[in-house]
């Protein structure tokens, strides 16, 4: 499946950026360090329509809008087993007073993402594997759709429109999962009103309504203890490796001569729910969680690996079995040609200084392992990505 | 730090081509204010006697309504917004005063009166009393005798198709290239079956436009020892950038500079249509058995072997360094709205190096990004 979109570029060009990246440090196009996230424009609220929007601009004019819109929606109840949930629901009011009769529960369904990229159809391959690795991410720990909860009989149905506005000039996932956290962030829902079960009432006062995550130095709406650390959606990270160098935030062209590339979704929790929380049935998302410190509570959600367009590039030609380089060119007699087929044979199975050859087999599982490794590091990227995202101003 | 997340800008601060999206509103209403307060505004007396209605009050209009209402026909403007943004088909003036210049037509607006509309979008702007629309953002026009870089994206039978930013591909002949070795002859069938070998698919070329048709289609060719596929270096496209900003054509679209910090000489090849190459500058090998003879054509068959070429050279991490400062330094004078051109790349590049001695990392720091590049800018333009 072809995840990432193809790129032209000429064999020479590849070699040179393959040179340059494979450096210790590595030399990246733009100048910018291993680690560098190209600078970018965020805003909040853009979009007054929604519960929650944002806007992420690129300086290369990449540039992606997120819109949040909520829905009350009856939840279905089962009818193949009608007593299902009531049951459930009265087991564990054995346990609990009758106002804390509510079990709260969340559906995958409850939110809907729709990707837009300019010049895909939306069911393009490419569109529905962003789509489902940004929904993936946000959905593993179950945590997220228990938020959406309202009562026993409703629930807020949350649609997220992730538009890319610019054509994608370079792979588009950072981007948008970026955009889509802080569009999240900046969700609010209207205060519920009613108690129970009843049908739900809302208050009227937008000023009132609580965000959708409650943060912890929140002026108005924050029901949570101030000091609580609180969860947050989702960053989907894109990270590559190239040689023994590990490489954040790839241009077009850099992801054009990658060896491996993935996307490691990394959440932050509450210390209470990480713990007991199960990840998705994955075997790569395991629970990773590191130890408390000052820093954020990472939790791995998912990894997907992405398909590099490297190994689709054509292989560049050596000198010696170009027939239109130097002295061969003029080669007639046959003797010579027959030479040069010789050594033609030999420059494919070899590698030559200079020359572009595609990346062949899979991605070595330690290289893997160090990818997320260092993006889980104490301290490390997410750690300062959440950092800046946190410095966001909401409104 | 990993990540710099900065504030949106505001756009006033900024020259009106770099309007790219979005907050358009502010120059609108700047617009708007400059033409209410100043006596200057041009026109005089209104025609039709109506009031100067512009775009920000057609907005409003349209929000008070709360529906997305389409603009009113009688809303015309019959005097010219000093630098507001317009949108194709949009009526600029009916007021026969003024003359279409480029980016605008002639349409008939009611009983034989003509109105000047937009075919772009972009920024009025007049000159004495003619009235043109400059792009936003604009596609490469050729013009023979351009200097291109170009990317093959199509190998034909006789001939490649090649991207060169502009609204059709564009033509190389086989005809007009240089074989190898310098030789002089027909192109034969045997050349055609192995069209591949002298350029394929995703090759970058240095060419020229030779001949236009009528389409505006340039066919190119790269018959001259300066022409040719491209090696040893990175590519990066500027094109697009309407108003001034980007690669404007020049005396010299092509030179070698001597980089800083031991990065040897590097060649920067400045596209007329916006595709930039930086490479390292490789002077051409004699071979021994050729080092005897001299002459014109011996050198021309010597630069012409390493022609079609797509093994790189040896480049040494110093002179990627120094390859990678100077693409920072075209990225960021395109970022801000600047020429790209031989004077401001090296001016650019010059102060680059300078900036990377006082910055933390050293002289090894090649980021030009975000603030950096706008530092760079601005000690340029102070200069």
């Amino acid at each position: 499946m072809a995840s990432s979109q193809h790129v032209l570029l000429s064999p020479a060009e590849l070699a040179y950026l393959h040179a340059s990246l494979s450096l210790t440090p590595p030399i990246r196009p733009d100048g910018r360090s291993p680690t560098q996230f190209r600078p970018l424009v965020a805003e909040t609220g853009i979009l007054p329509g929604t519960n929650g929007s944002a806007r992420i601009c690129f300086a290369d004019g990449t540039e992606a809008i997120v819109g949040v819109k909520a829905e009350v929606e009856r939840t279905r109840t089962r009818h193949d087993f009608p007593s299902l949930d009531l049951d459930e629901g009265a087991e564990d009011d054995d346990d609990l007073d009758d106002n804390q009769r509510d079990v709260v529960k969340g559906d995958n369904d409850w939110v809907e993402m729709t990707v837009e990229i300019p010049g895909y159809r939306d069911d393009d391959a490419g569109t529905v594997f962003l789509s489902a690795m940004l929904s993936e991410a946000l959905l593993a720990d179950g945590e997220f759709t228990k938020r959406l909860w309202i009562n026993r009989r409703f629930h807020w149905k949350l649609y997220l429109d992730i538009l890319l506005i610019s054509p994608p000039l370079s792979y588009p996932l950072p981007l948008l999962s970026l955009t889509t956290h802080l569009a999240l962030l900046a969700t609010r829902l209207p205060r519920l009103k009613s108690e129970g079960d009843e049908d739900p009432l809302f208050d009227d006062d937008w000023a009132a309504a609580p965000y959708l995550y409650p943060r912890p130095t929140g002026k108005k709406g924050s029901k949570k203890a101030a000091s609580a650390p609180t969860a947050r959606p989702p960053v989907t990270l894109l990270v590559m490796a190239v040689g023994n160098n590990i490489i954040f935030d790839p241009s077009k062209e850099e992801l054009a001569v990658a060896d491996v590339a993935l996307a490691v979704s990394v959440g932050e929790s509450s210390s209470s729910s990480s713990t007991t929380s199960t990840s998705s049935s994955k075997p790569t998302a395991m629970d990773l969680d590191t130890e408390e410190t000052k820093g954020h509570n990472l939790r791995l959600l998912s990894v997907r690996t992405i398909d590099p367009p490297s190994r689709l590039t054509p292989p560049g030609i050596p000198n010696a079995s170009n027939s239109a380089y130097g002295a061969n060119a003029g080669a007639k007699d046959t003797e010579k040609k027959k030479q040069q087929q010789e050594q033609a044979r030999t420059a494919e199975s070899e590698a030559v200084e200079g020359v572009w050859k595609a990346p062949r087999g899979g991605a070595k599982p330690l290289v893997m392992a160090a990818l997320v490794q260092k993006v889980l590091e104490k301290g490390g990227v997410a750690d300062e990505v959440l950092d800046a995202l946190d410095g966001v101003d909401l409104n | 730090m990993p990540i710099t997340i900065l504030p949106p800008k505001a756009f006033r601060d900024q020259p009106p081509r770099r309007n790219l999206n979005h907050d358009s509103d502010d120059v609108m209403s700047d617009a708007t204010s400059d033409s209410e307060d100043s006596d200057s505004q041009p026109g005089g007396v209104s025609l039709d006697g109506g009031v100067t209605i512009h775009p920000r009050k057609r907005r409003s209009a349209a929000a008070a309504s709360s529906t997305f209402t389409k603009r009113p026909k009688t809303n015309v403007t019959s005097s010219v917004p000093r630098s507001a943004i317009v949108t194709p088909g949009e009526r600029i003036t009916t007021d026969p005063q003024w003359m279409r210049g480029h980016g605008t037509y002639l349409s008939s607006a009611s009983l034989g009166e003509q109105a000047i509309t937009s075919s772009l979008a972009g920024i009025v702007t007049r000159t004495n009393k003619l009235l043109s629309v400059r792009p936003l953002r604009a596609r490469y026009t050729p013009e023979v005798g351009d200097l291109v870089v170009g990317r093959i994206v199509e190998v034909q039978a006789k001939r490649w198709r090649v991207d060169v930013g502009s609204t059709q591909l564009a033509a190389l002949p086989l005809s007009a290239i240089n074989l190898p070795g310098g030789i002089l002859r027909k192109r034969t069938e045997t050349d055609e079956l192995q069209i591949r070998t002298f350029f394929a698919e995703g090759d970058l070329v240095v060419a020229e436009v030779q001949q236009l048709f009528q389409d505006g289609g340039a066919v190119l060719h790269t018959r001259s020892l300066k022409y040719g596929k491209l090696r040893n270096g990175v590519f990066m496209a500027v094109s697009g950038t309407g108003g001034g900003g980007g690669v404007v054509r020049s005396r010299r679209q092509v030179w070698t500079l001597e980089a800083a910090n031991n990065g040897g000489p590097i060649d920067v090849i400045l596209g007329v249509n916006g595709y930039v190459w930086i490479s390292k500058h490789v002077e051409p090998v004699v071979p021994e058995e050729a080092k005897g003879q001299t002459g014109i054509t011996n050198l021309e068959e010597v630069v012409s072997a390493t022609m079609y070429s797509s093994q790189n050279d040896r480049i040494e991490p110093e002179t990627m360094r120094e390859i990678a400062r100077i693409r920072g330094v075209v990225t960021a004078l395109v970022e801000n709205g600047l020429r790209v051109d031989e004077d401001m790349v090296t001016k650019g590049y010059n102060e680059a190096v300078e900036l990377a001695l006082v910055s933390a990392d050293g002289p090894e720091d090649v980021y030009l990004g975000g603030e950096r590049g706008e530092q760079l800018a601005a000690a340029l333009t102070a200069v």
